[in-house]
């Protein structure tokens, strides 16, 4: 993985910021009307209209559940249905047809904002963080801040956006959030072998800014467990970073910061790393909306027939059922592996090789918690801490028998959570289970009894 | 277009059961094949007995229980393999082939097959032997490691395992440089053992034999007998360092001391892990 993404470090660089490049293969966007952790948006637009590009489309409801979404293209929209997420599943999304002129609404630009400005510009700019959390969300923590820690550790989101001219606006979204949440200092963690980062990080490093460099890879679900390794502050499975103190950004999220605040552009643009079996390893400004197949196309095409498409890293992404999902805000990574690479093999027995164990970041018995999930003894899980599991993956990676402990803990996880949730169920245990083959279970996408989707009322 | 869908990872690390059992596998052949060099015929009849007798009870118990083949992930033929190492050459042949019978047949396959034994088979199975027909397992001689060069060739061997304690050091240490094994169980197995004998004065060269090296990187890390837990193993391979030179430094017998040690310590290996289970990160302390 961390290969492939430095030969795409060196090339494509200088074409990332420039949107003109995918302009001529994009026909029609999809855009979902959610795309984050929490409730879907309301859709501002009905069937015909025009719109421009960084048109507001989709607005936050009073609870501040939903995230904003803006229309990356300028044409008219020509359907609001349901159409394939990329987390596996089906989602009330406006479909947009580019008319090509890419026509965009004023962006304000603000060269020098103040924190009320700062807050102001990100309320409707829509920007989540990898983890699926909108950041203006987090940034309306009642804790004190101290520290901005940016993660330069996830290899997908490293490849996708530190790159070129990126760096310096990543560096200037730090200082944003800083300003907008009262941190006085910001850590930068990069990976120790990521020697390429950490040297382009070191020459614009500013007073309060700090390079820490450590070992291993932090994936976005273990923002708690980067902000414990980074403060010593230990943060329960419950809580967010900002229990330390902390607010913990991405590369992908503060470039968004930078852009929103001083150009005025909400998030309508996402950088992709293509690798795997295309015909040209490649960085891409993307529309969100575009098809994977277009942007696989874009890069080239593939070479031989895909046998599975990836979204966001082998070691924890989400295979894709066809590649005419949309690309949405939250995207880094898409592999694309040939057939015979993809796994086929059996799963053996365990034999307590405690590998798992080894490679464990928070401490806990993968192996163990996998095989009572598989018996259902769900309970026992939670005895041997499966909450706090950060799904890196990294168990199910090194396990020689070939089994699969992520996915278990994450059913596991699901049936705690669901069955703790409808308490006047008395036939225990009545939980139904999704599939778990994407990186957020099914109860925070899916529509639910008890949280409110409005996209769905109009079937 | 076909596409797979399926559970995160899409890659692994490449290490399968079959890697590690078959290089342990190599790791012991090595040793058989000096044992053979050393002792002769009757060696080769032993060997060959054990490991045949242990195949085809794994064949004969997964065909009758309806079961998948699982002769090629190589356990059986280890267990068959470590079972003819520990007797001595003047054992008779069909003293390996009922231990071989009875360590896949019921300490195996009667507890669940691969991964879910409580005690190791091929130990379990010379307990067994030695209990029934003590007389004609016991060994000839006892292994004296007086210079360097008995590190590589050992003639004064009881057992077909004493003949080359070298093979089983370098061969456990690229086991665990490989990842194929884990350092804990015997590095702190040895480092207590060795420095427990040094403390109490007793002669290394009746310490360091090949038994306790195969008994450190083979016997006592045996992955399905011994805890799961980071501290629990260390544990586990201090106390196995501890019982066995108090087993030794009674009865003047080392070899005979890392064979019951590990077949007592397999019985308290589950009481060691639950008692080491270590806290997660995220825990508050309030």
């Amino acid at each position: 993985m961390s290969n492939s993404a430095k030969n795409t470090m060196t090339d494509e660089e200088k074409n990332t910021a420039a949107p003109k490049e995918t302009e001529e293969h994009r026909k029609q966007v999809v855009i979902p009307l959610l795309q984050h952790r929490g409730a879907a948006c309301e859709p501002l637009v009905e069937v015909g209209d025009t719109v421009l590009r960084g048109q507001k489309i989709g607005e936050e409801d009073e609870y501040g559940l939903a995230v904003s979404i803006h229309s990356s293209v300028s044409g008219r929209v020509i359907a609001i249905e349901e159409r394939l997420h990329p987390h596996c599943s089906k989602q009330p999304s406006i479909i947009i047809e580019s008319d090509g002129a890419s026509e965009s609404i004023k962006f304000k630009t603000n060269k020098n904002p103040s924190k009320a400005q700062i807050l102001d510009s990100l309320e409707d700019a829509g920007i989540i963080e990898l983890n699926g959390y909108p950041v203006y969300n987090t940034l309306l923590t009642e804790k004190t801040i101290d520290t901005v820690i940016l993660n330069l550790t996830n290899p997908g989101d490293v490849s996708s956006n530190c790159t070129g001219e990126n760096i310096s606006k990543i560096i200037s979204g730090v200082k944003l959030l800083m300003t907008a949440s009262g941190a006085s200092q910001a850590a930068i963690v990069a990976n120790k072998n990521n020697k390429q980062i950490a040297s382009s990080i070191q020459s614009r490093l500013g007073a309060s800014t700090k390079l820490v460099t450590v070992k291993r890879n932090y994936m976005p679900s273990m923002s708690n467990l980067l902000a414990y390794d980074m403060t010593g502050i230990r943060i329960s499975n419950t809580g967010t970073p900002a229990d330390a103190g902390v607010i913990v950004s991405s590369a992908h999220s503060a470039l968004a910061v930078s852009r929103a605040v001083l150009e005025g552009i909400p998030l309508i643009d996402v950088n992709l790393t293509v690798s795997g079996v295309v015909s040209e390893l490649c960085v891409k400004t993307v529309a969100i909306g575009t098809s994977f197949q277009d942007v696989v196309q874009s890069c080239g095409g593939y070479v031989g027939e895909p046998g599975k498409i990836i979204m966001n890293g082998v070691l924890s992404g989400t295979a894709q059922v066809t590649d005419e999902v949309p690309v949405i805000k939250t995207v880094t990574e898409i592999t694309v592996q040939p057939p015979h690479e993809v796994l086929r093999e059996k799963t053996g027995s365990c034999v307590h090789c405690a590998r798992c164990v080894d490679v464990c970041p928070v401490n806990i018995l993968p192996g163990r918690i996998a095989a009572f999930a598989d018996v259902g003894k769900y309970d026992e899980c939670e005895k041997l801490h499966v909450q706090s599991c950060v799904e890196c993956g990294m168990c199910s990676y090194v396990c020689p028998s070939g089994r699969y402990n992520l996915q278990l803990i994450r059913f596991a996880k699901t049936a705690l959570l669901q069955g703790f949730k409808i308490p006047e169920e008395k036939q225990y245990p009545i939980i139904k289970l999704g599939c778990q083959s994407c990186n957020h279970p099914c109860h925070m996408w899916a529509p639910l009894d008890g949280i409110p989707l409005k996209g769905s009322d109009k079937e | 277009m076909k596409l797979t869908v399926s559970y995160p990872p899409h890659i692994r690390d490449g290490t399968t059961i079959e890697t590690v059992t078959w290089n342990k596998i190599v790791m012991v052949a090595i040793v058989a094949l000096i044992s053979i060099y050393v002792f002769g015929l009757p060696a080769l009849a032993l060997i060959v007995v054990s490991v045949l007798f242990a195949a085809l009870t794994e064949l004969c118990i997964q065909k009758l229980a309806n079961q998948e083949l699982t002769l090629k992930d190589g356990d059986a033929i280890l267990i068959g393999l470590l079972i003819a190492l520990l007797l001595p050459p003047t054992a008779p042949v069909w003293a390996p082939a009922l231990g071989a019978v009875f360590a896949v047949g019921l300490v195996k396959h009667a507890f669940g097959g691969l991964g879910t034994t409580m005690f190791n088979p091929a130990i379990t199975a010379w307990v067994f032997m030695n209990i029934s027909w003590e007389r004609l397992t016991a060994s000839g001689s006892v292994p004296y490691i007086g210079e360097y060069s008995d590190l590589l060739l050992e003639l004064g061997a009881g057992r077909l395992a004493e003949v080359s304690p070298i093979i089983f050091i370098i061969g456990g240490l690229y086991l665990v440089y490989k990842k194929y094994i884990d350092w804990r169980i015997p590095f702190s197995y040895l480092i207590v053992a060795i420095a427990l004998a040094l403390l109490l004065g007793e002669e290394m060269s009746y310490v360091v034999t090949g038994m306790l090296f195969l008994g450190a990187f083979i016997f006592a890390n045996d992955t399905a007998t011994s805890p799961i837990t980071k501290r629990g193993r260390l544990v586990y391979g201090a106390l196995c360092g501890v019982l066995t030179v108090v087993y030794g430094y009674f009865t003047y017998n080392y070899v005979v001391a890392v064979l019951y040690t590990i077949f007592f310590l397999n019985a308290v290996s589950a009481f060691i892990e639950k008692h080491t289970v270590p806290k997660p990160v995220d825990e508050v302390v309030a």
